[in-house]
């Protein structure tokens, strides 16, 4: 490969779209051209640059189109099983039509009552049409979306053993005092598929006490993928930042987190403004090391120098 | 492994929202939603705009989901959805002049983007300007970008697809996708050398 062929080569490489020869054979030029390694950096560099341009969707945001669309299509939903019924079409034989009000609340009431007795009755009898005498009336309970087969066994006469696992659906209401309710809200906060439920669960444990709400506030800023459940998280646990452990997950944000304004909440939490502060040598070194590689926020790098200074410890080795 | 047991959940959710079950297409929409939200948002730049595209893209799937047929990906089915109606939005928006990245306000024109709030913006003031210099040079460049190599970069830089997936979703060739970002990401190179 030659430089120019590496050169125009770079994004793709960052973006692992070479295919593994075309890959191979760049980082091999890369490792023996100083040039080209410069171009390499600056191509970094740039791509990471580019990452501040992207905004995060406000959870708010989403949790609006989520309720705007549940309601457009629960309208929507019910005005096609209307149409599918269609019920104009077979109620025209017995002389109704849909012009007339008085008939449609009538023929409403009746298909209301049909629903109501044929309900009580499946609910004493099971299920009609049971080929095994109501043993398979448990069905009407299962969501297919919910439910998770764990087994499948053939039986004799047609019959299969289906071992289902179902997630059932039901309202609890407490106060975040209360155990249970104190142990869903830790489980939500683990949510791998809702940032919006994991927030919610972050401010309404803020302000309770307990190394349970600190570990699990600790692992969300430790470990969420989402910057704003981290950020949240992290106001949570400022009431716990004497902690040992919290100023340990607060130095590992500082270090690690990829999101600048995550890494300002740590180092404000870590040593806040006008406050007399307790620094350690271990936090000390931290701060040092932070000042090295910090790669794109000013603040947190100033706040950094600023505690160093505070505490008169050098810039750069402790 | 945990990959195929996803996409046979995926299946079997898609079934389950065929056969008129709320749940499990609540369950779809949740898999996919803050992904399109994001770049919607992110390729208008309003939050109006991107709700719009949001609300229009989920009624679409879910009107169009039982003649789903399962030939491509439902991902790659989503996706073309999203990206057509960005690149209407965004072609509408040039024929209405509209995607000039300065408003007018009586203290005269500002970068839209200035209006986006940003997180703890009063934080350090520095920090702020910076961030906000780079945010208008992006979007400076994004917008001198056509529409198909700036979605193709939102796809690509901001939401990680990959290139075949990326041409699946626009309906061009894997090769022209490559090409589009190729174009794309020299302009940017370009525009935000300043700020390496």
């Amino acid at each position: 490969m030659t430089c120019h062929q590496v050169q125009v080569s770079l994004s793709l490489y960052l973006y692992g779209e070479l295919d593994f020869a075309q890959e191979e054979a760049l980082e091999r030029h890369v490792a023996g051209c100083a040039l080209c390694q410069r171009f390499l950096a600056r191509e970094k560099a740039w791509h990471t640059s580019a990452n501040s341009g992207v905004s995060d969707v406000p959870i708010d945001l989403l949790m609006q189109c989520r309720q705007e669309l549940r309601a457009t299509i629960t309208q929507g939903g019910a005005k096609r099983k209307t149409n599918h019924l269609s019920w104009v079409t077979w109620a025209e034989p017995f002389g109704m039509t849909a012009g007339r009000w008085s008939v449609r609340l009538a023929l409403a009431s009746f298909l209301v009552f049909i629903g109501f007795t044929s309900a009580r009755w499946f609910g004493r009898n099971g299920f009609m049409g049971s080929i095994d005498g109501g043993k398979t009336n448990n069905m009407s309970l299962l969501n297919p979306s919910s439910a998770h087969i764990r087994d499948i066994r053939p039986g004799n006469n047609h019959q299969v053993r289906i071992l289902v696992q179902q997630v059932n659906e039901r309202e609890v209401t407490g106060t975040p005092e209360d155990d249970s309710i104190r142990r869903l809200l830790l489980a939500a906060m683990q949510d791998t598929d809702d940032p919006g439920l994991r927030v919610d669960s972050v401010e309404v444990l803020q302000g309770q006490g307990g190394t349970d709400v600190r570990d699990a506030l600790i692992r969300t800023v430790r470990r969420d993928p989402n910057a704003a459940v981290r950020l949240k998280a992290l106001e949570a646990l400022r009431q716990f930042s004497s902690d040992t452990a919290t100023r340990d997950a607060l130095k590992f944000v500082l270090q690690h987190d990829e999101n600048a304004d995550v890494r300002s909440e740590a180092i404000d939490i870590l040593a806040p403004l006008n406050q007399k502060l307790d620094i350690t040598p271990d936090l000390a070194a931290t701060l040092q090391e932070i000042m090295r590689s910090e790669p794109e926020s000013d603040y947190v790098r100033a706040r950094c120098l600023q505690v160093l200074h505070d505490v008169n410890a050098p810039l750069n080795v402790y | 492994m945990r990959r195929a047991s996803q996409r046979t959940d995926e299946k079997e959710l898609i079934r389950a929202a065929q056969r008129g079950d709320p749940d499990a297409f609540e369950q779809l929409v949740r898999s996919y939603d803050q992904n399109v939200l994001r770049m919607a948002f992110n390729l208008l730049h309003s939050e109006e705009d991107a709700r719009d595209i949001y609300q229009e893209v989920f009624l679409r799937v879910f009107r169009n989901l039982p003649r789903f047929r399962f030939e491509c990906s439902f991902s790659t089915w989503l996706y073309r959805i999203v990206a057509n109606l960005c690149l209407d939005q965004i072609r509408k928006r040039k024929v209405r002049k509209e995607s000039s990245p300065a408003v007018e306000t009586p203290s005269g024109e500002v970068d839209r983007l200035q209006f986006i709030p940003e997180r703890r913006a009063d934080v350090d003031p520095q920090r702020q300007l910076m961030s906000t210099e780079v945010k208008i040079r992006i979007n400076e460049v994004l917008d001198e970008l056509t529409p198909r190599e700036r979605i193709v970069f939102q796809m690509r830089h901001f939401q990680g697809m990959r290139l075949r997936a990326i041409g699946e979703a626009l309906g061009v060739t894997e090769e022209a996708a490559k090409n589009c970002l190729f174009r794309a990401t020299q302009k940017m190179r370009a525009a935000l050398g300043d700020f390496v």
